[in-house]
This record gives C-alpha cells, structure tokens and sequence, in this order.
C-alpha cells in the first residue's frame, strides 16, 4: 500500500508560523568578526570605536574572550573552541563578536574593529598538494583474485582498459537558512533555540563548552530550514551566543551572515580520483582501480574518503581502493549531502561510460552485465536489491533505446541532445532510537523523540508510521521532534532518520498498545477490568464490548497511557545494506555558446520500504537538484594568497533556480527489505544526489563528444 | 551601513537642491541599499526621488523615452517596446529577477556598480573603491572579469544588460543639475577605467539622470545573454544586435556587448566588416573576430574570447 | 511628523512629500554621527504598525525584529535569493534591499497577510497539495512571488512559470513541485 500524505506541518509552513532558530526573540544580538588571513595569529584588536558605537553591549576577542572549554571531540565541529586563542588557522575564522541592541548596531559597530595579524604562509591550494597527499590510517582496500598478484597486474591483464584523472571543487551546502542561534538563560538554566540536526548533539557539547551540567541545557529546534550535513557541527555562534547571554543577562541571537556560512559552518572538501577500469572485450570488468585524494582542513578532524563506493558498486574479481588527503589551512569541513559517494560516483559512473565508449558497448549494458549479485568486496549477500528493475523500469520509461550512441548526432535547433545514465548506492544503516507514543484521553497519540525534520518529511513519518501501528486516522498522530526534553532518537544525519526511528515508533506504539491493555484489564474504573480485553484500529474490545482508547481513558480517569521503546542500532551481520538507484537524464549544450541545460530527468529507486510517498519523492528530487548544481554550477574557488573563498555568497556560489531544472521524474520500487529491519525501509535522504554528476557528465559527452572530467561543467569547458 | 540621514524630494527641483557631494539619490535601491549596506557606499545623505515625475514610456516614429524612474519590470512588458526596441525588452527581461526588476529603475539600472567581488567586501583592497589600494581581480579569480578595455588598475566588467542593449541603439540619456540640462550618448557617458577605475562615468555630483532616450530601429534585432545559470545571474557574455538585411546581404548592423568590457562596448569594426556580407554564419562568425581584436584575457577568462564571437553571431543569426 | 527634523533639515521621519528641502547641510558627516531614530509607520496586512528605527533599517528587518512578523525569511540579506520576498502596493519585492521608511504611506503584504481567516489562499493550499517545499525557509517567499505569477498574464508555458519562479531559490529543491503548485493555483491542473 502506498501513503502519500502531505507534511502534517504543512500549514504552519505555508502561512510563516513555523517558528525557526533566528524567528525566536532576542533582546541583544551578536554579528561575528571574521579573520582575513589563512594562517598566522591576531596580534591586535582594537575594540575601542566598536565600543563607544551606539547600542553596543559588549565586544568579545580573544583578548577579551567568553570562557569557553573545549569541545571538539572526534565529532564535526572544528577542534579549537572559538576565541580561546588568537591563532588563525583560516581565513574567514570567528575571531571576535560584538553585542548590540539591534542586529544594525552590531552590524554596523563590528565593521569598526581592524585586526592586525602576524601572518604565516598558508597551505590552501589544494591541487599542489595532491602529489605528496598523506595517506588516512586505512590507506588502502584491496580485493585480488586468486592468483593474481596486483592491482596493476590484473589491469595488464584486461583486454581493455581506461584510466583518467576527475577533479571536483570545494562545494558549499548553502541551506537557505543560514545558521542562527538564540540563547535564553534563565537562572542557571540555558534554553538555546539553534539550527541544528540534532538536539542532542548541542546539549551534549554546549553544556561541555559552558562548563555546566547537561541537564541544565534544553535545546528546542522543531523547523531547520535545510542542513545538508552543514548543521551537524555546533558553529562558533552557537557557544558565543550562550556564553554572551549568560555574561549579558539577556537574550542574544547571533545570525551568521550568508557570506560568513561559507568558512563558518562547514564545506565538501574538494577531491582528486584515479579511476582505472579493466575489461573484457565483451565488457565483464577485471579490475576497478579507484585512488581517492581530498582536501582536509587543519581546523577539524571531519574527511571524506571518495574512493569507497567502488568497492561496492560493480561486480569485478580485483578492487583497489586508495584513501589519502592533502592538509589545507581552510576552513573545518564537514558531511554534505553523500559525503565521498557523491564526488566518488561522479568519477566512477564517467569511467564506466569512457568504458563503454570505448568498447562500443550501450552504457546502460554495461552497468547491467556487470551487476553485483553478492557485494563485491565481501561476498555476503545483499539483505534487499533491485536495482536491475530500476535499471529496465527507468530504461523503458525514459526511452533509454531511443539514444544515439555517437556523440555529437543529436541536435534540436541551436542545441545539441545527449542522454546520459549512471547508477546512485548509499549505505543503509541504524542507529540506536528512543520513541515515545503517548495515547491520551482526547483520542490523540503523540508520537516523540528527539529527531530532526530538515524538510526530510520526518514529522509525516512518524504521524503515518503511527497511525499506522495504532490503528487510526494519521490526523489524530501528534508528532514531536526537535526538542531535547524528548527521548532520544536518531538525529537527522547519514540516511538513518526513518530507518532507525521508524522502526521504534512502530515498537512504541505496541509498548503504549500493551500499557494501555495492561490497564484495561487492571484499572478498577476500566469496563474491562478482569477481562482480557484487545486492542484494534484505536479500540479496545472485549465480550463484545468496545470502546475507543480516549472514552477508555476518560473513564479510568488517566490523562494518558505511555510506551516507551528503544531499538539498539546496527543490523543481522553478514549481508550487504545498500540503498540503490538508477539516474537518467537528458541535457542539452547550445551549439554556439555552450551552455548545458538539463532537459530530462528520470530517477529510479530501490529504498525498501517508502513510508510516504510524497515527502520521499521530494527528497530524491531535491537531492537530484543539489546534484546538478554540483554538476553543472556549484565552484567554490580558495584564493592561493589569502585563503579566502572567492565569491562567497548566493550571485556568486550559483545554486540551481528554478529556470535550471526540468520536470523530475521519480519513481519508486517500494520493496521492503525486512532483512534490514521490520520496518524494511532503507534510508533515501542522500542516494538521490549519487551519480547525479555522473549522469550530467555523461550525457554532455553524448550530446558534444566532449568529456568534461573537472567539476562544474561549465560552458567554458565546451566551447 | 554608516549613519546617514534621509530626506524624500517631492520635485526635481528640491532634489537638485538637496544633491550634491556626500548625498546619494535613492531610487530602486537594489544596488544603493545593498553596497551602503556592505559599506561600499557610504553616503551620508540619501535623497529618496521616488515621487520625482520622472515617468512615462512615450513611443513615437522617432523614438522612445523612457522616464528614469519607470521601473525594469515594467518597460520589459511594455508592448510598443517590446516589439519595437525587442533587444531592450529583452535585456530587460533577462536581468535580475521579477523582484528586483519591480523594484529597479531605468536609471539606476545604468547607474549599478560592477559585481566584482573583491569591490563589493571592503575588507579587500580595490582601486575602484579604495583608490591606490590595489586591484586583488588582476591575478585573483578572474572569470566573470572583463578581457576588453581594462587596465592594470582595474579589469571589472560594466554589469548593467540593459546598457548594452541602449547603446548598441545609440541611445543618449538626458542629465540634469542646478545648472541645466544636457543630454549625453550613453556610449560616451561610461568611462574606460584607465588609471581612476573609481570615477565611471560622466555624472557630475548631484546630477540626476531624467530620461533615457532611444532612436527609432526598425531592423531585426536580438539581445542573447550567455551565463552558467539559466537565470539570476549576470552575463558572462551578452551581444545585442540589430542588422539590417535585404535580400541576403546585409547592409547595416549595430552590435554592443557586454559581460566582457569594463563600460558597454559597442562594436563599430565588427558592424563594418558585417556591411555588404551575406547573411550567413560564416561571415557572422567571421566580422565577431574582430570584437575581440586588442582583448586582454586574465587567468581564468581567456575563454570570453571565443565566447563572446560566438555570442555575436548567435545573436546575428537570431535576429528577428 | 513636525519636530522629527534632524539639525540639518533633514527628515529623520517618513511623509515622503512632506520633506522641506532647501536647507542646506553640510556634507562629508562623520558616520558615528547620531542621526535621531525616525518613527516609522507602517501598514502591514492592513494593520497599522509603529516604530522607532534608523533610516538604514530594512523592510525586512523591520517585519522580523520590530514587529514580530517572522514569516518573511532572511536567507541572504542582498537580493540575491528571494526568501525576504513581500508585496509593496501588490508588487513583489525583495524586502532586504527595500529601507522601511521608504514604505511609509504603502500597503506591505507578508506572508501573514494571505489567508482569509482560516481558509489558506490558493497558491498556500496548492503548495500543500504539491509539496511545494521541504524545510519550508524559502516558501513565503516563494509563495509571495506564486501569487503574483498566479494573475501574470504574460506567462504561459511550464518554463514561463520557471522563468518567474527563478527569483526564489530553494535550496531543498521542491522546484518541479512548485511548478506543479502555480499550475493548480492558476486552475491548469
Ligand atoms: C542579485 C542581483 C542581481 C542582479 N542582476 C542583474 C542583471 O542580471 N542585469 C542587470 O542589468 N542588472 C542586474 N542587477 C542590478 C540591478 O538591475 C540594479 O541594481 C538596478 O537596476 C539599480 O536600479 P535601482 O533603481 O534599484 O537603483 P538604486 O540602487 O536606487 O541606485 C543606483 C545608483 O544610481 C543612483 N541613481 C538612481 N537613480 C538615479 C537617477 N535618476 N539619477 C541619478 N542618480 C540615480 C543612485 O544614487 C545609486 O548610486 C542585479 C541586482 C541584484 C541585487
Ligand atoms: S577589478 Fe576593479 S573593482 Fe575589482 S578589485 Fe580590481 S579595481 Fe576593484
Ligand atoms: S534575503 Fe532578501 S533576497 Fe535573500
Ligand atoms: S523548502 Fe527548503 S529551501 Fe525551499
């Protein structure tokens, strides 16, 4: 059975009623002082006309700091904690924060401060850095068929071969929300409303950097407006604002401005790949050969590892995969949308088409004949996998025979036509989830924990999931989440929101059915008392009897019964959990002027389970969106002299508008992995973006001939 | 933003009174609130002119007038302009977006300041805005720079569409002060940068622009605007062309681009080379050699060079 | 607004036509000069609204720190994404690059200001329908562009709504939806 059912916070999202971080009031607000060198130290700040400015509360440096403890464990957020020194390890760094009446006094107050610097020379060029790149602590994966003595041995070995060099950018998550922060104490006790994708997260480190107990500290964010991974980290605002309100004694919000999200909050390190293919003449692959290389900043221990997924992807006897980085004195970055997949499948899913150019092969067939019955680098089983139907069911909905395999042979007027195809994989996996399910006596339910709805759709999953379990219409389900003073459950963050808080809600709403049967049968007021009374669709029956769960309540007197239940996280060992998808795309290059434009999308997907159909199908098409930016448009350069990003705002750092993107066509295969879970959906919050770029590129080439294997493919690159 | 204070004029003449040095007119504000915002500008007075009578598209057999204040939005919809100046509508149409072209004004619009980024965050030398203290864009990210009448003191591109369009038309635009009126060719009213990228133009302090003014052009025309988005975004290259041909041959053309000159750049050896050609993509492609004759590529913009040609010759070939 | 005029003639205040502007200043003021806060009145939603505030002080700063209307989102705070987009006189605007007290005697619409009491206007129930967004953060605005695209008489095509809607970025990427929700609110499907 298929849901689609619209977001039950709808409404307050379409007349301005959900209330986001930076909409709760504040009565001082913070504006951040930002570094303009890469490397080197703060010798000087001089506060003095900051301070005198009108409305000005406070100006905090670091040599006038915040106390604030280190909080940077082996998490994402940057190691150091924000003006506990006055080194510069970015350009772009919180080095300062001045508090004001207004937002415009602190604007306008921090402008008035010029640091002076003892500048160092910076490691920022990424690309000089890729041939002396440090190899990670697991620098190499490497599967050999028997008797096979090398990766490069079996590559000799292949009829055919192909090996290129693909480059991708530093990309920028952009949510359009950018990261803001209210910090409101009363007494001893911090309530701090911050864009954030997970509550817990900012408890647990903001009570660390505070220097007070956790359960002092309750964090309220229901409506983040988009994450990407770019709200994992708790920012320098979000520790200032708290400690700035506590030193004030006054609410303050600290917004950082869109140009100070870019080195602020996190990035997509940019990433060098080597992908070497060996074939048979009849295309079986002999050996994937993937040497992965991406920037990592000094300030954070977050990296990507982008080489991975071709462990994982296509079958073939001999896989060697290498993983290292190159330092850079740039700003922390932190998980976008994929991380590794997304830069990783581009390189992989463009070789796999350089393949089949090269042995005059269908693409499409080439991905098939090589399909991954058992996971290719362990042999285990796959616990769900359909992606040969999504590679027939998308081929045939999208016209995928109709393609002319010569490139350059299709044009339409000005425009020249191409049709390109890749596949997307993203791990499935579970974490440990907490969820409440409260029956009360007005017939509602409320279903809580301490998740995160990015725009994933989460508050619809657990109204549907249940409303589903108990029986009853999804408008009588209260969903809860982004509220610290709930149990905990999974944050929003690898794919794992529905995957691992589906299933507990699901648990929940059986522990709050046997709670309430256990009263039922016991409650001296109960009709039922004595009886063994059951529960079906919101009733409770027995003898004939039947009464709705709320009337039952009523009459026992209770306010409510609850059940609470908690899954552990990980999955049955032994089998392959992947979430796999089938892109198809057609793109169109002006004949004079270049430009791609992407004219046709059609994505297929094999997720297990989709709980609602529509806020799932939203996700796989803003994920294919967000891939075509990073296909097409999405650069962001770091100046080799002073380490800043170029063009850091939205004229500049171009995301897709709504003139960039076509029709998408989504569609999904709805079969239930119950070796995953009982729930048997996987995640989908991130497949959708993978081999997105792969796709695009591919279907350049078909339409120019061209093979654009640097990140964004731009016009420049085809004229 | 610095401080500033603010004042609505209710005539032309109260406004003149009220300009000067110091003071910036407020129209649209799309760029005065923006870079004040930035502290690029930093006026100390503004003199909102919005409910100066600086109004009206008039279209006559021998032209157009556009009142200064007449907003974007509104000249693009325009009938008579869009088929009668359909390079104008269209330059219009593809600038900005729908809210900005609401709010913008056809003065202002001639008036914006270079998107150069380095300009626009004032914690970055700039000689345009800074004079002396450098030019970061020469060896820095460069790509939307312009390669055709820079300077080692400045290489930013003239931003404004619709200034391409105007002065491929061989439109003038009518300025007034306490002193009088004067109308000046918008060709002439944009300076190069040479070694004072900061003065841009011919505006005399507290000048007001009153109307814009446009010839009558009865040939086939086309504004084709090249850039990595489909839209909201300025032009990498832009041609706006009006050719005239009769029986294949073409006997006249007009061609300005932009997105690669530091003022719209009118293209007088192109039109030239185009007079007597046959109409046909060889010879299009052919006379655009010639607009970038004496170009300066940077670091990241050599491919403005083809590109811009290859705009000329779209456009050429689009004409209609 | 007699006695709000600023030592140097100017108006700290807001009716536009009523500013007396012969006295001369002298220019080239040091930037940390006070100028006195005007009183600002609005109308928003067809309600009045008064406030204190600089000259410098956005529309949109104006609606989310000083009237308490939040609806309007700040995601750039430079024209450049459309998340501050309101109607001024039943036009749409970016409300970050619009100084409130140029607003004075205007009718400013919010995202607030759209719904007929309880029954949501019908570009809000097509975004619903369609699930014309995700996180929800660039949706009044885009909703505030939907409704004059809606009555937009010079768009015809899909790409024409595409085209009109480029004024809104949404970074989730509900675009093919909100297509499909300006279709329903102008009756197409
Ligand atoms: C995100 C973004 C994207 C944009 N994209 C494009 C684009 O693609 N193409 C394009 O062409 N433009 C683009 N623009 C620029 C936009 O078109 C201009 O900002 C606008 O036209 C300026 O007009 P305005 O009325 O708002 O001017 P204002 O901001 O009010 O004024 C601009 C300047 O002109 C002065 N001024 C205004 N009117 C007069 C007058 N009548 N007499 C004397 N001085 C006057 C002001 O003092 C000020 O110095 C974009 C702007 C933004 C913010
Ligand atoms: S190109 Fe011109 S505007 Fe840009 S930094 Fe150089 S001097 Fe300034
Ligand atoms: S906040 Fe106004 S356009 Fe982005
Ligand atoms: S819905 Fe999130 S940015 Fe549009």
């Amino acid at each position: 059975m298929t849901v689609s059912l619209s977001r039950v916070e709808s409404r307050l999202k379409v007349t301005g009623g959900a209330v986001f971080a930076a909409d709760n009031v504040a009565t001082a607000y913070g504006y951040l002082v930002t570094s303009t060198i890469a490397l080197g130290t703060v010798t000087a700040m001089d506060a003095t006309a900051a301070l005198a400015a009108p409305g000005v509360l406070a100006v905090y440096t670091p040599f006038n700091p915040l106390k604030l403890f280190g909080y940077g464990d082996n998490s994402t957020d940057e190691t150091a904690p924000v003006l506990q020194d006055n080194g510069v390890r970015y350009n772009g760094q919180v080095i300062g924060m001045v508090v004001a009446d207004t937002f415009e006094h602190a604007r306008d107050a921090a402008s008035l401060i010029a640091p002076t610097y003892d500048v160092k020379p910076g490691n920022v060029d990424f690309a000089a850095g890729v041939a002396t790149a440090t190899p990670t602590s697991s620098p190499v994966a490497e599967v050999l068929a028997p008797g096979v003595t090398s990766i490069d041995a079996a590559l000799a070995a292949s009829d055919v071969t192909v090996s290129a060099v693909y480059t991708t950018p530093h990309q920028h998550h952009n949510p359009m929300e950018p990261h803001a922060a209210v910090a409101v104490w009363t007494d001893d006790r911090l309530t701090l409303y911050t864009a954030t994708q997970g509550v817990m997260n900012v408890v647990s480190h903001m009570a660390r950097a505070l220097g007070v107990d956790q359960s002092k500290v309750h964090v309220v964010n229901p409506y983040v407006g988009g994450a990407f991974g770019g709200k994992i980290g708790n920012w320098a605002h979000v520790p200032l604002a708290a400690a700035a309100a506590r030193a004030l004694g006054r609410p303050v919000k600290v917004a950082l401005t869109r140009e100070q999200t870019f080195a602020v909050s996190g990035h997509r390190p940019p990433s060098h790949q080597t992908v070497t293919l060996g074939a048979a003449k009849d295309g079986t692959l002999v050996a994937i050969k993937h040497e992965g290389v991406s920037g990592k900043s000094q300030s954070g221990p977050s990296m990507e590892n982008v080489a991975n997924q071709s462990l994982t992807t296509y079958a073939s006897p001999n896989l060697h995969v290498t993983r290292a980085f190159v330092p850079l004195d740039v700003s922390a970055m932190t998980p976008m949308r994929a991380p590794g997949e997304t830069h990783g499948a581009f390189a992989l899913e463009s070789a796999m088409d350089e393949l089949a150019f090269k042995l005059g092969m269908d693409p499409l067939a080439l991905r098939q004949k090589n399909y991954a019955v058992k996971v290719p680098n362990s042999g285990n089983p796959w616990s769900s996998k359909h992606l040969d139907e999504c590679y027939t069911a998308g081929a045939s909905a999208f016209g995928w025979d109709k393609r002319n395999p010569v490139p350059g042979s299709v044009r339409d007027g000005d425009w020249l036509v191409g049709l390109g195809t890749a596949t997307a994989t993203y791990p499935a996996s579970r974490s440990k989830s907490t969820i409440k399910v409260r029956l009360q006596a007005d017939g509602t339910a409320v279903v809580s924990g301490t998740g995160a709805d990015l725009g994933t759709g989460q508050f619809t999953v657990f109204a549907i999931l249940g409303a589903q379990a108990l029986g009853i219409p999804a408008g009588s389900i209260v969903p809860e989440l982004g509220d610290s003073s709930l149990p905990v459950a999974t944050p929003a963050g690898g794919s794992t929101s529905t995957s691992s808080n589906g299933p507990a809600v699901l648990a929940a709403a059986d522990a709050a059915k046997a709670a309430l049967i256990a009263q039922a049968a016991t409650n001296p007021a109960s009709p039922f008392n004595g009886k063994t009374p059951t529960y079906a669709n919101g009733m409770v029956s027995a003898d004939g009897v039947s009464m709705s769960f709320g009337s039952l309540l009523t009459a026992m007197d209770l306010p409510a019964v609850e059940g609470t239940s908690s899954l552990p996280s990980g999955t049955t060992k032994g089998y392959g959990y992947l979430s796999f998808g089938a892109h198809f795309c057609e793109v169109r290059v002006n004949r004079w002027t270049g430009e791609p434009r992407v004219s046709r999308w059609l994505t297929v997907i094999d997720a297990g389970t989709i709980v609602n159909e529509k806020t799932a199908r939203s996700q796989v098409l803003g994920a294919v969106v967000m891939g075509i930016g990073g296909a097409l448009l999405e650069d962001s350069r770091v100046e080799p002299d002073t380490g800043r990003y170029a063009g850091a705002n939205m004229a500049a750092y171009l995301v897709p508008v709504n003139a960039d993107i076509p029709h998408v066509d989504v569609q999904f295969l709805n079969y239930p992995d119950t070796v995953f879970s009982p729930l048997g959906a996987r995640g989908l919050g991130e497949l959708g973006i993978v081999g997105v770029a792969g796709a695009v590129a591919n279907a350049v080439h078909n339409a120019t001939g061209k093979r654009v294997r640097d990140l964004p493919i731009t016009l420049d690159k085809l004229l | 933003m610095r401080g500033f204070g603010y004042g609505a004029a209710a005539s032309v003449r109260q406004a003149l009174t009220q300009g000067g040095d110091g003071t910036s007119y407020l129209a649209g504000g799309t760029t005065l609130v923006d870079l004040m915002k930035l502290e690029v500008m930093t006026p100390a007075h503004v003199v909102d002119i919005n409910s100066l009578p600086l109004r009206g598209i008039q279209c006559t057999p021998a032209g157009l007038r556009i009142g200064a204040l007449e907003r974007m939005a509104d000249v693009a919809v325009h009938h008579e302009v869009a088929s009668r100046w359909s390079m104008v509508a269209t330059a219009l149409r593809l600038s900005a977006s729908p809210q900005l072209r609401n709010m913008a004004s056809i003065g202002g619009n001639l008036l914006q300041r270079t998107r150069c980024d380095y300009f626009r965050d004032v914690r970055m030398p700039c000689n345009k805005r800074k004079p002396g203290s450098g030019c970061p864009a020469v060896n820095g990210a460069n790509r939307t720079h312009a390669v055709l009448g820079t300077s080692a003191s400045c290489v930013a591109t003239h931003a404004s569409d619709l200034a391409v369009a105007l002065v491929a038309l061989d439109a003038s635009i009518r300025l007034q002060d306490r002193h009088g009126q004067r109308v000046v060719r918008l060709a002439d009213f944009y300076r190069l940068p040479g070694d004072t990228p900061a003065v841009e133009n011919q505006l005399r302090p507290g000048e007001l622009i009153t109307e814009v003014i446009v010839p009558a052009c009865d040939w086939p025309q086309a504004y084709v605007k090249v850039r990595d988005r489909t839209s909201y975004e300025f032009a990498l290259a832009s041609a706006a062309v009006a050719v005239d041909v009769h029986r294949g041959v073409v006997r006249d053309a007009r061609i300005a681009v932009g997105g690669v000159g530091t003022r719209p750049w009118r293209l007088p050896a192109t039109e030239e080379a185009l007079r007597g050609k046959p109409a046909t993509e060889e010879s299009y492609l052919e006379a655009a050699k010639l607009a970038v004759v004496g170009a300066k590529p940077l670091g990241d913009n050599a491919f403005k060079l083809p590109l811009v040609q290859r705009t000329i010759a779209r456009a050429l070939a689009g004409a209609r | 607004m007699a006695g709000s005029v600023s030592r140097r003639g100017f108006l700290g205040g807001a009716a536009a036509a009523s500013v007396a502007g012969t006295v001369a200043w002298a220019p080239g003021r040091a930037w940390a000069d006070p100028v006195p806060p005007a009183r600002i009145r609005l109308s928003v939603n067809g309600k009045p609204y008064e406030l204190d505030a600089d000259p410098g002080v956005t529309l949109l700063d104006a609606l989310r720190e000083r009237i308490g209307l939040t609806g309007t989102k700040k995601g750039c705070d430079r024209g450049q994404c459309g998340a501050c987009t309101v109607h001024v006189d039943g036009r749409r605007v970016v409300s970050c690059l619009t100084l409130a007290i140029t607003c004075v005697g205007k009718n400013v619409t919010t995202i607030e200001g759209i719904a007929d009491g309880d029954a949501l206007h019908p570009v809000q129930q097509a975004f619903v329908d369609c699930d014309g967004f995700q996180c929800g953060f660039c949706t009044s605005g885009q909703i505030m562009s939907a409704v004059e695209v809606v009555s937009d008489r010079s768009v015809h095509t899909d790409d024409d709504i595409r085209e009109a809607m480029s004024g809104n970025i949404c970074r989730c990427g509900a675009y093919s939806n909100i297509v499909d929700a300006v279709k329903q609110a102008r009756g197409e499907k």
